[in-house]
């Protein structure tokens, strides 16, 4: 059904199902597992380790159940392809796990929006975040990365997580959206608040709380405009009519949702595994012309996050049934490591043949913030790496995961 | 503006002006055309806005200008030939005014 997104209405269809009682019938017994996914003291002991694993482990299709929903996993780079492209099997309709409130319902735009009206959404943002935008901020950001470098230089040693590694993407990303730098550990607080509470009470509070600031931050922008992403979008208009209050709130808190603590997990991923692999670390000083294939490919093997879907209609994939109403989940970190197409998966290799990689998905929906994405990884590589060239993990410290829909440890303390 | 002469693989033309400094992917997209989908906006990470140049157009626009497009371009669902780009590569200059490319069935 083509939704009218000025005129959000809660969707009524929605089965969530849980437990081992909640297995729908047709899903086959010998399909049906508890993974532990994003959970399990297996999985956090080496999330990515894990993913590799899930290959062998399990079916290339397979029902987990878990305790934030059953659904059904797939692990296989194709199928994950198929699923991101293919919306007429695989809806955006409750595609988010972020719990709204059915009386003043609103869409996240424009992830569950899908073509046509999905690209009128995109043309207001696309020319600040297309590559050619993000390319704009490159001296800001580099200026950036070295302020909160000369801040830890002389130390010896910082948690990385608090004075880099968040600082950097979350800074660039509140001036990006006009939000004043001074709320970042709130709205950091915010996010951890909804993406790793699993709880959908706290998460349904923190949205309103959310919400509730970012309804009097458009407001302001309509006041007062500036170059920022939110009033841009309050700005908007289509074929000479203003956005909708709906329309223009379910986009600012798409955004802040989506921009705030992904990079910031991606970058405290990479430096463990830097701080862990000096050789391979050196590599990279020492190739700096190669340094766009080494972003990737470190993408590829510490990919954040997992795309879910509802199942529009019956679909049959590897044989398996999937049935209208059917969760899905593609885990992109997983597909990465898919040995049928990156031969030695888990071996990091900066000269492989460029594949798709599914750390911003693809199709329609893939992440608009890929290509800033990129670019902070990159300067943060180029930056650190020429100041800092050696360090390793705080002796004793132990690195933690955090469960949670977006994969990054609690904390990544550095000494050199 | 340069024109640009998009033919989709069932031989329909479409003619559009595509700012300088834009490309051949943008120029599609700004103006809801079928046969390019550039799901990645650019980023040399998805291969879906491929494209072939016109053979008169080769010796301007229909060489990779990178080892990044030459290495998508095997990721393309259709056949890659001689004059195979991805068209966000291709950024329109004056000298582009006329360009014209031919569309693959599908892109993906």
């Amino acid at each position: 059904m083509r939704i009218d997104p000025a005129n959000p209405v809660a969707p009524t269809n929605i089965v969530r199902r849980f437990g081992m009682d909640q297995v729908p019938d047709h899903v086959p017994p010998e399909l049906v597992r508890q993974a532990g996914l994003i959970y399990s003291p297996e999985f956090l002991s080496d999330p990515y380790k894990f993913f590799a694993g899930m290959h062998e482990k399990f079916p290339p299709i397979f029902y987990d159940v878990g305790p934030f929903g059953n659904a059904w996993v797939m692990t296989k780079h194709e199928d994950a392809l198929f699923a991101l492209r293919h919306a007429e099997y695989f809806s955006n309709e409750d595609a988010t796990p972020f719990p709204r409130d059915p009386e003043d319902y609103f869409y996240f735009i424009p992830i569950e929006i899908d073509p046509p009206d999905h690209r009128k959404y995109r043309n207001i943002v696309d020319p600040i975040i297309s590559p050619q935008g993000v390319l704009k901020l490159e001296t800001r950001i580099r200026a950036l990365a070295n302020e909160l470098i000369d801040d830890i230089i002389g130390k010896g040693e910082c948690e990385f997580d608090e004075v880099f590694g968040r600082p950097l993407p979350v800074l660039v990303f509140l001036d990006l959206m006009g939000l004043p730098r001074d709320m970042s550990d709130t709205f950091v607080s915010w996010a951890m608040a909804l993406l790793h509470s699993n709880d959908r009470k706290i998460m349904g509070d923190t949205l309103k709380t959310i919400g509730d600031y970012l309804k009097i931050a458009i407001a302001e922008k309509q006041a007062n405009p500036d170059d920022g992403l939110v009033s841009r979008i309050a700005h908007a208009e289509f074929d000479g009519q203003k956005i909708s209050e709906k329309e223009a709130y379910g986009f600012v808190v798409f955004l802040f949702i989506a921009g705030l603590d992904t990079v910031f997990a991606t970058l405290n991923n990479m430096w463990v595994w830097l701080a862990e692999n000096p050789d391979r670390r050196q590599e990279i000083i020492d190739n700096p012309e190669n340094i766009n294939a080494q972003v990737e490919e470190l993408l590829r093997v510490r990919s954040v996050t997992f795309s879910g879907r509802t199942v529009a209609q019956d679909v049959e994939i590897r044989g398996v049934q999937l049935k209208k109403g059917d969760k899905i989940t593609s885990i992109l970190p997983a597909c990465n490591f898919d040995p049928d197409v990156f031969p030695n998966p888990s071996e990091v290799d900066f000269h492989r043949p460029k594949k798709i990689i599914l750390a911003f998905t693809v199709g329609v929906h893939s992440c608009m913030g890929a290509h800033l994405a990129r670019l902070e990884i990159k300067i943060a590589l180029q930056e650190w790496l020429k100041r800092i060239p050696d360090f390793k993990i705080k002796p004793g410290a132990e690195t933690i995961y955090r469960p949670g829909g977006v994969i990054g440890p609690e904390s990544v303390p550095l000494v050199w | 503006m340069p024109a640009v002469t998009y033919v989709e693989f069932s031989g329909a033309e479409h003619v559009v002006d595509v700012a300088e400094g834009d490309n051949v992917m943008r120029g599609a997209l700004n103006n809801d055309l079928p046969g390019i989908i550039g799901e990645c906006g650019g980023g040399l990470a998805c291969a879906t806005c491929h494209c072939y140049v016109d053979d008169a157009w080769a010796d301007k626009a229909g060489t990779p200008t990178s080892q990044d497009e030459i290495d998508m371009l095997e990721s393309t669902s259709d056949e890659v030939k001689s004059t195979s780009r991805l068209s966000c590569q291709i950024v329109i200059a004056a000298e582009l005014d006329g360009l014209i490319v031919h569309l693959p069935e599908h892109q993906y």
